[in-house]
């Protein structure tokens, strides 16, 4: 009899593990999945680019204050608002796809190296500098950040108020306005009401949408984290360091490197947990339903990478000098991230994320 | 006699177990490029390394692939410094956007058409003949204060076509004028439109043995199919001699120095060890700036380098039914006449992801004539003013993805596959006209196939 109970257990147990495994488990990861990628224009993309907006428009504010008014504290205050703006620009590159590629927002904001030479020519010129005649310049190099950071920080950062020319007031209200224009147009690509890029990620796997599947839009976040871990540790880290020439440094003016290469890799955060101001769902959550180790493993790089910038105190310009080995400490924290994505989350989302 | 029956002995066992050949379906459909294959199907598909790099190349890689990606800035500049002062785009990567192909207007900040020049006639060499002032190429950017050769003004001529199942197909014809000449034109110069092909697997197209490429040429259609392919032999102005053309839109660049080089001098104004004089040396547009060569020569190498090292992007969907039929039909109506489907890569001992590789580029990299509606007029050595060479199909259903929205053929006239079929003519105009003929499904599944290249 005792047999019997247990032989009949066992024949349970062996049919329900025969079940076929379409259960409400699954059913719950495929909306999971889906639910990620609707979170992430609605908790990443569109707030963010709203608030990048929102600082353009402080910093052309700041820069009507200062023409209006060239005092030391003005021009201090327009810096900070260049900076506000800066940290959200950088930020959001840790999500380097769709209209912001496609449409080379991001090369119409942030052309580097400043075209010194060409200024000079422009400032000494009767062009009205509106910003009509600067979106009709035939380089990007003439708009965006860079200049505006040129003309706010002068090349060796000692830039002051007084001495801003009557041409250089001008042209930097038109930067400030052509900035916020681009950051506009940017945050509307996005925008159900307009653009709707975001349709994309939510119909991922739908008629519609440039992504076939929802593993492809996965892929396409993913590679842009990938992406972004790469320019930084091997792009504007590597470059300047092995050739230690600070000349090669981006926004050398402002001081603000170091700063900015943290805001990338912070960027990168917010897309794998799916947050700006607000946390909604992220890469992260479908990692650990499946994978709770990968999903710290990959949390624990990230606080790492983002970490490891604490200890290079100096500005990069120097740092690239005397802090060599503060450098390579971030940079092998950044390869070992971007490791992980490319060779352990990438193959996570293959296996796992299907339509 | 028995250490001769020992000796033969086993050359008999061996030839009784002769090996076959590596069955065609045990081949990986998916390697595009062989080993020099990438999985990524994403806007980054054509960015890639290919793997197996010693650590120095893969050193010289990336650095070739930040330089691709740099702003050239006016002369004197602590870096990047040299551009123009007339040129037609800032950065490699401005053209060619994301490795690959861009969008057709001229003269703006992320355009990617440049046009060539020249007179009728041939130079010592067989090519084309510069115009006084102009050159080869137009230069239709410059930098502020100074007056740019040309600006270019490209209007569309639009019809429909109508398919016998009443699907209708929208199509275009591009209009090239020069505007604001900073000299009068001559008579009779010509023009040819040529829009930045994508800049992926050129280590595979480079190395193609020239024995392949001669193999598949049938100038005289001593075969009787309509086509005849014939290579394109050009100047190297560099080694000094004629050699064969592969790179760009009608074979005229014999090797991948040459290509880049060019790129560099005509469409930047950047100038290298290999073309040390401006573009605009003796019209009044030079930088006037002594700094000659502009780039070290071992930047131009690594970018040189970064291009022959760009991997190939896998395959998609490759055993979905309707797209294994669409590959069935691309060689029963003759797409494969020219667009080769499996090319051989010769031995190469330093980069061996490269070396004896199976690969899938749709090219003979031949010349051939593709009629009226495609021509330019403009010979260039041998290529006449019919002639365009085959453009390697693989990662065609990528460029959607590379440049948000995807244009094809040499100008980017055309929006859709199909449109590009259509404008087949010449020696593709059977092949065209079976295609017009094919029913909706096998279409569809045609269009599918060339999608997963």
């Amino acid at each position: 009899m005792k047999n019997t109970i247990i032989w009949l257990s066992g024949v349970i147990i062996v049919l329900a593990a025969c079940h076929k495994a379409d259960t409400p488990a699954n059913n719950d990861f495929d909306t999971l999945t889906a639910n990620v990628l609707s979170d992430f224009p609605v908790f990443v993309a569109i707030p963010q680019y709203g608030d990048l907006y929102s600082k353009a428009s402080d910093f052309e504010t700041s820069v009507q204050a200062l023409v209006a008014s060239p005092t030391t504290d003005k021009l201090l205050a327009a810096r900070q608002a260049w900076r506000d703006m800066r940290s959200i620009w950088e930020k959001s590159e840790g999500y380097l796809f769709g209209p912001v590629e496609d449409d080379e927002y991001d090369p119409q904001m942030d052309t580097w190296p400043v075209d010194y030479v060409q200024m000079d020519s422009l400032l000494a010129s009767s062009n009205p500098l509106s910003v009509s005649d600067i979106q009709a310049l035939s380089t990007l190099s003439l708009r965006g950040f860079h200049p505006a950071e040129y003309i706010l920080w002068g090349k060796d950062g000692n830039r002051q108020a007084a001495t801003l020319t009557d041409r250089e007031k001008l042209y930097l209200q038109s930067l400030t306005t052509d900035l916020k224009n681009i950051c506009k147009n940017l945050s509307d690509s996005w925008n159900p009401s307009a653009g709707n890029f975001a349709q994309n990620l939510t119909n991922a796997g739908k008629p519609g949408s440039v992504y076939a599947t929802k593993q492809e839009a996965y892929l396409a976040i993913t590679e842009a984290m990938i992406g972004i871990c790469e320019e930084v540790g091997e792009g504007k880290m590597e470059e300047p360091y092995a050739a230690m020439d600070s000349a090669i440094v981006e926004s050398p003016f402002s001081g603000n490197s170091i700063t900015d290469f943290r805001n990338n890799i912070i960027g990168l955060e917010n897309v794998y947990l799916g947050k700006w101001t607000s946390d909604g769902k992220g890469i992260n959550e479908v990692v650990a339903e499946k994978n709770i180790s990968l999903d710290n493993a990959l949390r624990s790089k990230i606080t790492a990478a983002v970490n490891s910038f604490d200890a290079i105190t100096l500005p990069y310009e120097q740092a690239i000098f005397d802090q060599r080995t503060q450098i390579k400490n971030t940079q092998n924290a950044l390869a070992a991230l971007k490791d992980a994505l490319e060779n352990d989350l990438k193959p996570f989302l293959v296996q796992n994320v299907k339509d | 006699m028995w250490v001769a029956v020992l000796v033969c002995a086993p050359g008999v066992f061996m030839m009784c177990n002769k090996p076959g050949d590596f069955a065609e379906e045990n081949f990986d459909p998916r390697l595009s490029g062989g080993a020099a294959t990438a999985f990524d199907a994403t806007s980054k598909s054509f960015s890639h390394m290919i793997e197996g790099m010693k650590a120095w190349d893969e050193h010289i890689h990336e650095l070739g692939d930040g330089q691709f990606e740099q702003s050239f800035v006016t002369a004197p500049a602590p870096v990047n410094s040299g551009l123009g002062a007339i040129f037609n785009n800032v950065s490699c990567i401005s053209c060619h956007h994301n490795d690959g192909k861009g969008t057709p207007t001229a003269g703006a900040v992320n355009s990617s058409l440049l046009i060539r020049i020249s007179l009728p006639g041939q130079d010592e060499h067989g090519g084309p003949v510069a115009v006084p002032g102009f050159g080869l190429q137009l230069q239709d950017v410059s930098v502020f204060g100074k007056q740019p050769e040309a600006r270019v003004n490209i209007s569309y001529t639009e019809s429909t076509f109508t398919f016998p199942d009443g699907v209708q197909v929208n199509l275009r014809k591009p209009d090239y004028a020069l505007t604001n000449p900073y000299l009068p034109l001559p008579a009779g110069y010509m023009l040819s439109p040529r829009m930045a092909p994508p800049v992926f697997g050129l280590g595979l197209i480079e190395a193609i043995p020239e024995s392949t490429i001669l193999s598949f040429a049938d100038e005289n259609d001593a075969d009787g199919d309509g086509i005849s392919g014939r290579p394109n032999y050009v100047w190297n102005g560099y080694t000094q001699k004629m050699e064969l053309g592969r790179f760009g839109l009608k074979a005229n660049a014999p090797s991948l120095q040459i290509q880049v080089a060019g790129a560099y001098q005509q469409d930047m104004g950047i100038t290298s060890y290999v073309f040390s004089n401006e573009s605009s040396v003796g019209q009044g547009q030079g930088d006037g700036y002594a700094d000659d060569p502009e780039i070290p020569d071992s930047i131009m190498n690594s970018v040189v380098f970064y291009v022959r090292t760009l991997a190939v992007p896998a395959r998609r969907n490759v055993t979905d039914v309707a797209i294994m039929a669409g590959e069935k039909i691309f060689t029963q109506i003759n797409c494969s006449g020219c667009h080769k489907p499996t090319l051989y890569t010769g031995v190469n001992t330093n980069l061996p992801t490269l070396s004896n590789q199976r690969i899938h580029p749709y090219t003979d990299l031949l010349l051939h004539d593709m009629g009226e509606g495609l021509a330019d007029g403009r010979p260039d050595f041998t290529a006449n003013g019919q002639e365009w060479r085959t453009m390697a199909l693989w990662g065609i259903g990528l460029f959607p993805k590379t440049n948000g929205t995807a244009f094809y053929l040499h100008d980017g006239r055309a929006r859709t596959l199909e449109e590009a079929i259509l404008w087949h003519g010449g020696e593709a105009e059977k092949s065209r006209e079976k295609f017009v003929q094919l029913t909706t499904t096998e279409r569809n599944s045609l269009i599918s196939f060339l999608k997963s290249l």
